[in-house]
């Protein structure tokens, strides 16, 4: 589904990324893990396509196709949405019209109303709150809302960053509850989190990023026992 | 005569044409953040490129009105033309350049452009040609033209259009999803550069109706025309809020009111001979009915910036605006 080879991201004289290279298969839930700064964001955002003013080299296959070179526009057409960190809702749109947006990229009038019922029932406190601005959200609801925003789009590949950010455990629980129902409907994810516990039980499988370079990769079940991971990640 | 509904009318007049090019700058700065100060110049465009149309047909024996159409549909394709070439050559190169040089090179695009009118249509105050019948109605004391009534209408026309154009359309959603987040949008699969060329190039569209619109209501269009009105438009698009659709519309119409009533009553209200026992000059100076008048009505064009002046010092977000001062 997704192949990133030598995948390099510099702002200015910061190299960010160093040359990572992954892959995620289809059907797959994979978590890349990190500490603060390790590049992880920029990681998503290069394949996204959003660092067009930075220098980022590599190559990034989605099915097979070379997306490096398109504009970021383009990639919700390719099946690619990214739900970024810090949400990015739009504050002063309704939720509806937030989801709305999700589906911009399409014209299939009918479906595109049956997939917003749907998430309306995957998520319905969204529904509560649809002619409500998305900025008086709650920051956990901002989150579903932002999910479902990318799941208008009808994605292939999701890529989450950092989804628990700021939220309850309670609200936690429920974002990630979420993520395994959406996986589960065959959405491949590539989960970025601070909560390595959490990512790696959602996930089947994991890399750790430390300063722009991936330093492991293994099962998820295979980094949780891994002794470095507990020590550096798990806190023990 | 009655003075303040005669002003009222000339106020709505004047203010609705100022809330439609304010528009323009309004949707342009919530898009961009940038002030497009070659807006007026649009505005000009608009004026004598109708102007000609309008003068080259009026020897013909079409009916009036549907040569001032000819020249409304020849001036707002080329006004959305230059809108889009400004953005284009001007504006888009600068997209991640400091905020400053866009706004000098949009201060060097209203030179240019006045410099090319200069030339296309010399330096001259040309006569708009009045092929229009004067048509005036009595209202309650005060007198209405039939150009005034057009005029208020066609302008509330296009504000309702733009309002359901960015509130109710897809291109309206992803115009509003730009202004507040231009990365978010481009991950929805908005082609932002293309949502703010449409943007420069409805605002171009409405600023060529308010150019021919102004230019009827004068009688008059010139070279540096697009100057005053821009910067008035500019300071009503301040007044409601900067960025802000619906506060452009208000601050239009608020400054036409005020410059209106204010030219309306500033020669009354600085007449001396109010104070006439002051001085014995004075005394003898209004004593046969005259008057010592220390402001007339041509200091009009003063209250658009003593309005702006006062909203910058004491409502810098202006009035519906709510995130401003620091972007500004
Ligand atoms: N726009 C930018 N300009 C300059 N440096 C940047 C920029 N964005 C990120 N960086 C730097 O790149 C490095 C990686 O940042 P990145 O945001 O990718 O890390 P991260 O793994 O997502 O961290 P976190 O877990 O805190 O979100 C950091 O050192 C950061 O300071
Ligand atoms: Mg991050």
């Amino acid at each position: 589904m997704l192949a990133v080879m030598d995948l390099q991201v510099h702002y200015g004289g910061i190299a960010a990324v160093k040359g990572v290279s992954f892959a995620v298969e289809k059907g797959e839930t994979v978590a890349l893990i990190g500490a603060n700064g390790a590049g992880k964001t920029s990681t998503l955002k290069a394949l996204a396509r959003l660092l067009a003013g930075y220098v980022t080299t590599g190559s990034i296959r989605l099915a097979g196709e070379e997306i490096s070179t398109l504009a970021p526009h383009q990639l919700i057409g390719k099946g690619l949405a990214l739900v970024p960190e810090g949400r990015g809702v739009f504050a002063r749109l309704s939720v509806a019209e937030n989801l709305t947006m999700g589906a911009y990229s399409r014209h299939d009038k009918s479906e595109i109303a049956a997939d917003l019922a749907h998430i309306y029932d995957l998520l319905p406190r969204l529904k509560e709150r649809q002619r409500q601005l998305a900025g008086t959200l709650s920051g956990g609801e901002q989150q579903m809302l932002a999910l479902g925003r990318a799941l208008m789009g009808r994605p292939s590949l999701l890529l989450l960053d950092e989804p628990s950010m700021g939220l309850a455990p309670l609200m936690v629980q429920k974002v990630f509850e979420t993520i395994r129902a959406v996986a589960a409907t065959g959405v491949t994810i590539l989960l970025v989190e601070q909560n390595a516990k959490l990512a790696l039980e959602t996930a089947g499988r994991g890399y750790v990023m430390e300063s722009g370079r991936i330093t492991l990769a293994d099962s998820a079940a295979g980094l949780l026992a891994d002794p470095r991971v507990r020590q550096a990640y798990l806190g023990e | 005569m009655d003075v303040f509904l005669q002003q009222v009318v000339n106020g709505l007049t004047l203010g609705s044409l100022y809330a439609v090019v304010a528009l323009g700058y309004t949707m342009v700065y919530g898009i961009i953040q940038l002030i497009n100060f070659a807006h007026g110049e649009v505005v000009m465009f608009g004026a004598m490129i109708s102007l000609s149309v309008i003068s080259a047909a009026a020897g013909s024996n079409l009916p009036p009105l549907a040569i001032i159409l000819a020249g409304v549909l020849v001036a707002i394709p080329a006004c959305m033309a230059l809108g889009y070439f400004l953005e284009r050559i001007a504006y888009r190169p600068l997209r991640r350049a400091p905020r400053l040089a866009p706004l000098i090179t949009a201060i060097g695009m209203s030179i240019v452009l006045q410099q090319v009118a200069m030339m296309l249509w010399s330096r001259n105050i040309l006569a708009f040609p009045q092929i229009l019948p004067m048509v005036v109605y009595e209202l309650a004391g005060a007198s209405i033209s039939a150009l005034q009534i057009a005029i208020i209408g066609i302008c509330f026309a296009m504000m309702a259009g733009l309002a359901l154009l960015i509130y109710r359309t897809r291109l309206g959603a992803a115009m509003r999803a730009t202004a507040e987040n231009p990365e978010i949008a481009r991950l929805m699969g908005v082609d932002v550069d293309r949502v703010i060329a449409a943007t420069f190039v409805i605002g171009a569209g409405l600023a060529a109706v308010a150019g021919l619109m102004v230019g009827l209501y004068y009688g008059l269009a010139h070279y540096m025309m697009g100057a005053t009105l821009g910067m008035k438009a500019f300071s009503a698009a301040v007044l409601g809020g900067i960025g802000n659709i619906p506060g452009a519309m208000v601050g239009g119409l608020l400054l036409g009111l005020v410059e209106a009533l204010g030219a309306g009553y500033i020669g009354d209200l600085t007449d001396l001979c109010q104070y006439g026992t002051l001085s014995a000059m004075l005394e003898t100076r209004c004593a046969d009915g005259g008057n010592v008048v220390l402001f007339g009505s041509n200091y009009q064009d003063v209250f658009a910036f003593v309005v702006l002046i006062l909203v910058l010092v004491f409502r810098p977000s202006g009035l519906l605006g709510e995130r401003v001062a620091d972007r500004a």
